[in-house]
């Protein structure tokens, strides 16, 4: 791709450039008025997107239908208004109702499917045997069925992880151990990923890389 | 007293580090290293998958991530596309995180041939952002049409062609989903165990999250982060910032094993001296 020569898109790109230095500005060197800036900034313009497309979404899939006739769309234009009881204490009761229904439908929603995803799902995954026979599918088969039954045994907190049942449970703790460590170490990689971008981007944005 | 060595070892700061990986990740986008990235099991099945689709299927592009994370998404998102794109699949897309319209601004320039080959409302549709999170994910499940009034740009549901054969989650192919959070459970749990409807990740690097579900449990596919991206470039043949990147990556990530043993040699020695 070559390099922008539209000025709005150039001015955007090194307005990107100069915030993407102020905040690691933090980082490579201490808190200061322009990475307080990029703070702020970021924060601003993540609340105006936010708020246009929320308005847009309503315009779309709300106003629209109210047009055609489906007055049902009333409700929830209704129940959301409710919401802005909150900041009145007087009348802060009223949000509850909306608050409710919200929390009822979505746990309804999320147990309809979590029992069979990730229950049924995860025990019918451990226990199937794998489709390609080779040594290491037999192996990963084998490590995630005692992963498995041991991590799970850890959290039976009805009986002492004594006797026969210390190392069963002793084991799940380590195997938690090292799904945690994965977890720390995913996150370090996404960093590092973010980073690798926005060091790509400002050579790009300086010429000294192709666009 | 000064420091010794080894306290040195363990206490160097971090600025220090933060500048040290600052410019080392800029050599390898100088010079790329082209150092080898091997295909694994979890990517070569989406590729698979894409391989035996055509001109009659229709697989969706959910986007749950936003544009803060590109650098680790991007490169699958663009590998992705242009895999569809050259299979002619049908494309429908919309999201959940509000700034996602970049991200398709953003798809739609690394992928020419879907404005250019592909009609818009018949071939591909962008149905734009929607709210709701798992329960309306639950809810497009069931009937797309009921939560989507009209597309991104306006135009009524209705009047779509391509949304005339879109009803539910069965009438899909594929649905793909680039995450950086959550929603590829509720993906799980509303479409793929629910209705049957294979299921793909295009996600960050979060693979101990994704893994157990893959393949019998609901995920019949995870593309993970950079690397991800670079291994389905290597597969549809078309490099990009996805192999460039994982030569950045690799190098960051050595500079840190480096600093975890040299701490950790410099914490063992101190304590060795204070005995």
């Amino acid at each position: 791709m070559p390099y922008p020569t539209d000025p709005i898109v150039v001015s955007g790109i090194w307005a990107a450039l100069i915030l993407t230095l102020a905040t690691y500005s933090y980082v490579l060197y201490k808190e200061t008025y322009a990475f307080r800036f990029a703070e702020h900034a970021f924060m601003a313009t993540t609340f105006a997107v936010a708020v246009v497309v929320a308005v847009q979404t309503l315009a779309s899939n709300t106003y629209l239908p109210l047009t055609q006739g489906d007055w049902s769309y009333l409700i929830p234009i209704i129940l959301g208004l409710l919401m802005y009881t909150m900041p009145f204490k007087q009348y802060r009761w009223i949000a509850r109702y909306p608050i409710a229904l919200i929390v009822g439908v979505g746990t309804g929603v999320a147990i309809r499917g979590a029992v069979q995803a990730q229950v049924v799902g995860q025990v019918l995954g451990a226990i199937t045997l794998p489709s390609a026979p080779t040594p290491i599918n037999w192996f990963n088969f084998f490590f995630s069925l005692i992963a498995f039954v041991t991590s799970t045994s850890y959290f039976i907190f009805t009986k002492e992880h004594t006797g026969l049942f210390k190392y069963p449970t002793k084991i799940g703790r380590y195997v938690l151990m090292l799904a945690l460590g994965s977890y720390f170490g995913n996150t370090v990689l996404f960093r590092m990923s973010m980073l690798a971008g926005r060091v790509q981007d400002i050579l790009k944005v300086l010429g000294i890389i192709p666009f | 007293m000064s420091k010794s060595i080894w306290q040195k070892m363990a206490d160097v700061d971090k600025r220090v580090l933060y500048w040290l990986l600052f410019l080392l990740l800029v050599v390898p986008y100088l010079h790329p290293l082209a150092l080898p990235v091997a295909v694994q099991e979890t990517t070569l099945a989406l590729y698979k998958k894409i391989e035996t689709m055509g001109p009659n299927d229709i697989a969706l592009f959910s986007i749950a991530g936003g544009v803060s994370a590109w650098a680790e998404i991007a490169p699958s998102m663009v590998a992705v596309m242009t895999h569809l794109v050259t299979r002619q699949i049908k494309v429908v897309i919309w999201g959940f995180f509000t700034d996602q319209d970049l991200t398709v601004d953003m798809i739609k320039s690394k992928v020419p041939d879907l404005t250019t080959k592909y009609k818009y409302g018949t071939d591909w549709v962008y149905m734009g952002y929607l709210a709701g999170g798992e329960t309306a994910i639950a809810q497009l499940a069931s009937d797309v049409h009921a939560v989507f009034k009209a597309d991104k740009y306006g135009t009524p549901i209705d009047q779509l062609p391509l949304m005339q054969r879109v009803k539910s989650a069965t009438d899909f192919t594929l649905a793909l989903t680039v995450d950086t959070g959550s929603y590829i459970l509720y993906y799980i749990r509303h479409w793929s165990t629910a209705k049957g409807t294979p299921v793909a990740e295009i996600g960050i690097a979060m693979q101990t999250e994704y893994l157990p579900y893959y393949p019998n449990a609901g995920l019949m596919a995870i593309l993970i982060g950079v690397r991800g991206g670079a291994e389905y470039e290597k597969l549809i043949g078309h490099l990009g910032d996805g192999t460039i990147t994982m030569d950045a990556i690799n190098v960051s990530h050595l500079l840190f094993i480096i600093a975890i043993i040299l701490a950790n040699v410099g914490y063992v020695m101190t304590r060795r001296e204070k005995k």
